[in-house]
């Protein structure tokens, strides 16, 4: 069976488990993308220089806050809808197949689409805010270059693609929760939110454990549907650490300083998902 | 609450989630010049084809769209062969071993891929893969092998183990139980997983970009490189990108229900 494992696990080693050695290792070197063979150990230089940098320091609470936007709106919105198609139950059926559509489209054409409704003036989401009398003039909002309101905009694509993943996934652990459980608290005079507070959501903890950690470290991990609206921009308002990463690495060259920011950036992740897998599966009573 | 607001409600959220699209489909139905209409309409004033007979004036976009088959071809070729063997073992043998990869498995979907992307590009380039179908291909292949193997392993579970037992006896070896029964049931699982397989690397970005410079470009970096090469030419890029997202949509309205059950479990696995 160690035979059945063996090309697999040698593909892994070679293409995943190898490039995260060097990973780490061009972490202690100054080394330039030019010159890859001529790096000085230079120790902890490039991860003191990481941690004390301030462009590298906002954009990790960049990265925070765009995951946080993201996964917020897509965890309400899905459970929202989770619960609309539980409501209607069997008939959902064409609603869910139209809901499933987003998670078709390829991110980057997302990424463009969005860019495309959100420009100023003569864009169609301002056109129709404006149609509707929510702003006076259809350049009062400037989606992709107003600084503060960028990191919202960037979102929205994401947002729109995988919602319908938070909904689908939250919609099949409904439908596993036994009916008999729900009746049984009708029968003992709970209000709809009582049962969705006391039966529905702790029977469906693992399940949000799940759709939390895997839709938090996508948004986390997110480039492309950033890159091809705003490429970080604003003056690096939208830049969070994937960008910047890619960027110090081939705009600017710094090999060993981006490696060390990647390093830093993916122990982050893994300590982050385990925090948060570990706190709201083992608080849980259930087991799936 | 009322049947009838919950209909409401439920068509309001699908009419805000499809519209998008639409207007992607819309826009590149129009003439040209009105992508950029003031004030922009929601449907064409005049239905015409000229931003799709504009994609042929740029042979190099055109060649992308080969370049990206090509790899997300290679690239599921490579996957599956690496994949099946693997959640066989995975799913049939309870071993510590087993779970060891699985965990080991799990781990890759934590990583950024910034992270490998970097070091991947020093790797090809000595093994001189950068620019090829062959380099871009392996490198979506990390992406998809850990996904697929999960995929995988988890129809396998539910196959009878007395198929297999029933082949053994018959006088069948481990390998031959494997190709001879489980790959045949499988077959659905395994179609699922290709497709899955394919459009990851068909829409992958990141790694392309940092992968392909010239003669191997795929379609969603020459899509992304178009706006900056010719300025902004909103009207093509929207039939480019219709034309992009077409196959994908296509794939998925045929294995639609298929798909969707293999995304859901594929998350509650892991």
């Amino acid at each position: 069976m160690a035979v059945l494992l063996l090309p697999a696990g040698l593909f892994l080693t070679a293409f995943v488990a190898y490039p995260l050695f060097l990973l780490l290792r061009d972490s202690f070197y100054e080394v330039s993308i030019y010159a890859p063979t001529e790096g000085v150990f230079v120790g902890l230089d490039n991860y003191a220089k990481a941690l004390t940098s301030s462009r590298v320091l906002e954009s990790a609470q960049r990265t925070l806050n765009y995951t946080l936007i993201a996964l917020s709106a897509e965890f309400v919105l899905g459970f929202g809808a989770a619960l609309l198609f539980d409501a209607l139950g069997k008939r959902s059926e064409v609603l869910r197949t139209i809901f499933a559509f987003p998670l078709m489209i390829p991110p980057i054409v997302a990424g463009l689409l969005w860019r495309f409704m959100l420009i100023d003036n003569i864009g169609i989401v301002n056109h129709l805010l404006e149609t509707f009398g929510f702003i006076a003039d259809s350049s009062d909002i400037s989606w992709l270059g107003d600084r503060d309101l960028v990191l919202f905009s960037v979102a929205l694509p994401n947002i729109w693609l995988t919602t319908s993943f938070v909904a689908l996934v939250l919609y099949t652990g409904l439908q596993n929760i036994p009916a008999e459980l729900i009746e049984a608290a009708k029968i003992d005079g709970a209000s709809a939110w009582q049962r969705f507070r006391r039966v529905s959501v702790p029977l469906l903890r693992p399940v949000i454990a799940v759709v939390l950690i895997i839709r938090g470290i996508d948004a986390a991990r997110a480039f492309d549907m950033i890159w091809i609206q705003t490429e970080g921009g604003p003056r690096f308002a939208s830049e969070i650490l994937s960008i910047h990463i890619y960027r110090n690495m081939i705009r600017y060259g710094n090999v060993g300083e981006a490696s060390a920011i990647a390093t830093l950036f993916m122990f982050s992740m893994v300590i982050i998902s385990a925090i948060v897998f570990f706190s709201i599966w083992g608080r849980g009573t259930s087991q799936s | 609450m009322e049947r009838a607001t919950l209909f409401a409600l439920v068509t309001i959220i699908v009419v805000v989630y499809v519209f998008p699209y639409a207007f992607l489909v819309s826009t590149s139905l129009k003439p040209p010049a009105d992508a950029l209409a003031i004030p922009p309409t929601i449907l064409p004033q005049r239905i015409s084809l000229e931003n799709y007979r504009n994609i042929a004036t740029f042979p190099s976009v055109r060649q992308s769209f080969g370049n990206s088959l090509t790899i997300a071809l290679l690239s599921t070729l490579i996957t599956i062969s690496l994949a099946v063997p693997a959640a066989y073992a995975v799913a049939r043998f309870a071993s510590l071993a087993g779970k060891i990869f699985l965990i080991a498995v799990l781990i890759t979907r934590l990583i950024p891929p910034v992270s490998v992307g970097i070091p991947l590009f020093a790797i090809m380039r000595s093994l001189d893969l950068t620019d090829t179908h062959i380099g871009v291909a392996l490198a979506h292949s990390t992406i998809s092998v850990p996904l697929a193997i999960w995929l995988l392993a988890s129809f396998m579970e539910g196959i009878p183990h007395e198929l297999e037992e029933a082949a053994r006896v018959d006088g069948c070896s481990r390998f031959g139980a494997l190709f001879r029964i489980i790959i045949p049931v499988a077959a659905g699982g395994i179609a699922v997983t290709s497709v899955f397989v394919f459009l990851a690397s068909w829409n992958e970005f990141l790694f392309a970009l940092l992968l392909s410079s010239t003669s191997v470009k795929t379609a969603p970096i020459a899509i992304a490189e178009f706006r900056t090469q010719y300025g902004i030419q909103w009207g093509t890029m929207t039939s480019l990108s219709v034309l992009f997202s077409f196959p994908v949509i296509i794939f998925s309205l045929l294995m639609q229900k298929r798909i969707v059950a293999g995304m859901t479990m594929g998350a509650v696995k892991g």
